[in-house]
């Protein structure tokens, strides 16, 4: 007996081992949507105010990149805002009678709220960033993300003060977009490879298309609006089964230089859900 | 003894922060991260009961788990890696030191300690490759995700441990 004590004693790190294998085995495997996002909460409320602080440094070293950014974002709006005053005008001396209408609808569908990036990672295959907006900011989980150039992600987890968001760059995501010139959609898939380029897929093999096509948000989903800009065609190649084709996509975000975003929020999101859980039922 | 638990804690953390805030944002050709906190791991006295390196492993693989994001796939490595290091210090420690010391280029010798820690390094970083590539899976990408990091890190622990060395010796 006492010999049979000595030996579990002896090797107890053989039981230790096993156990806290297949404890991580459990966390790796216990993948549910559920589960992941009540932990990633709790992950996040430790680990955010880490990572605020080492972002602020970083925004730092980056306001000289952001500053030409804003100036030329600015200098484009300038420029839009320009033509359509020129616009305006030329309608209204034409046309003096007819008032021009806009549908009040369409910009009260879509609202945006700015975010702090805290977190962001483009080295790995599942690639997520942290934002500096939660629940307390009315966040809700499956709300889209974009920058000032393009789209980001969209949100899978919220705590009071962060939401976590799936990157653009995450071999999980997909997004159904389109190309503009010709309106055929496909979802968009990333190969894990450059940050820079991701890939659009099941597009008809006699799709026409041109490099430099622009590629926008399909806006099927009630996530982001439709025509989002989010990347250029820059190539194309078989798919496997060779009925499809896939485009190569030079996304206009830049995943390596991003401080800031937007989180659009769909305000008749509900509505709609619930219309689509109607019909479920 | 006291002091040289301070000096663990310390390297612990400083491991993890440094891991999380500069080498996590490290990705030469977008293939090579290096992957120091295992360096923790390599350093802790050859002596240490076995079941206590096994927590403290477990321990770190988690810290750094909570910080990228990644349930459970750094802890399956280091752990895996805690496991093993027994063995190989029976393959590579120096069998006439008899008190408690570190793993390091003086008690061990440069090329003993290389081969020790290159091998440590390798175990780690092919379980924390191919569990991640489950949920893709690129064979080619993965090996050249393995030999890039592997070169990365083995380079950076050199310089620590000769920076260590260097300042020993004086």
């Amino acid at each position: 007996m006492r010999n049979l004590i000595q030996f579990i004693l002896k090797n107890i790190h053989w039981l230790l081992f096993s156990l806290l294998l297949f404890f991580s085995i459990l966390l790796i495997v216990n993948n549910s949507r559920f589960q992941r996002s009540k932990y990633l909460a709790v992950a996040q409320e430790v680990t955010g105010s880490l990572y605020s602080v080492s972002s602020k440094v970083e925004a730092h070293m980056n306001l000289k990149n952001k500053n030409f950014d804003l100036l030329k974002r600015i200098a484009e709006l300038e420029n839009t805002v320009y033509a359509y005053e020129r616009q305006l005008e030329l309608l209204r001396d034409t046309n003096n009678t007819k008032k021009i209408e806009i549908d009040p609808i369409h910009s009260l569908i879509y609202t945006f709220i700015p975010a702090k990036v805290v977190y962001n990672n483009v080295s790995r295959q599942e690639n997520y960033i942290t934002l500096n907006k939660g629940s307390n900011d009315g966040i809700e989980i499956d709300m889209g993300v974009i920058s000032s150039t393009g789209i980001v992600g969209v949100t899978i987890a919220v705590s009071p003060h962060f939401s976590l968001v799936i990157s653009v760059l995450n071999s999980k995501f997909h997004l159904s977009c389109k190309v503009k010139n010709n309106d055929y959609s496909g979802p968009l898939v990333w190969d894990g490879k450059d940050p820079r380029y991701t890939y659009l897929q099941e597009l008809p093999r006699h799709v026409n298309y041109e490099i430099n096509d622009t590629v926008i948000t399909s806006g099927y989903s009630a996530i982001f609006p439709a025509g989002l800009p989010v990347g250029k065609v820059v190539d194309s190649r078989k798919q496997k089964n060779d009925d499809y084709t896939s485009l190569k996509i030079e996304l206009f975000t830049n995943f390596h230089t991003l401080t800031e975003a937007l989180i659009v929020r769909n305000i008749y999101r509900e509505e709609q859900l619930n219309l689509q859980k109607k019909v479920n039922l | 003894m006291s002091i040289t638990w301070v000096r663990q804690m310390v390297l612990f953390f400083l491991l993890v922060l440094l891991q999380v805030w500069l080498f996590n944002k490290i990705h030469i050709g977008g293939y090579a991260t290096p992957l120091v906190y295992i360096y923790f791991i390599i350093k802790l006295p050859v002596e240490m009961n076995r079941s206590l390196v096994l927590v403290l492993s477990s321990l770190l693989g988690l810290c750094i788990d909570l910080f990228t994001y990644t349930l459970g796939m750094n802890m399956l490595a280091t752990v895996i890696a805690g496991f093993m290091r027994a063995y190989f210090l029976k393959l590579f420690a120096p069998k006439d030191i008899f008190e408690s010391y570190s793993p390091s280029f003086s008690t061990f010798g440069t090329g003993m300690f290389l081969r020790y820690a290159g091998l440590m390094i390798l175990l780690h970083q092919v379980v924390l490759f191919v569990t991640e590539s489950f949920s893709l899976f690129e064979p080619t990408l993965l090996i050249l995700r393995i030999v890039g990091s592997y070169v990365l890190t083995i380079f950076l622990i050199y310089i620590f441990e000769k920076m260590r060395y260097e300042r020993f010796k004086s």
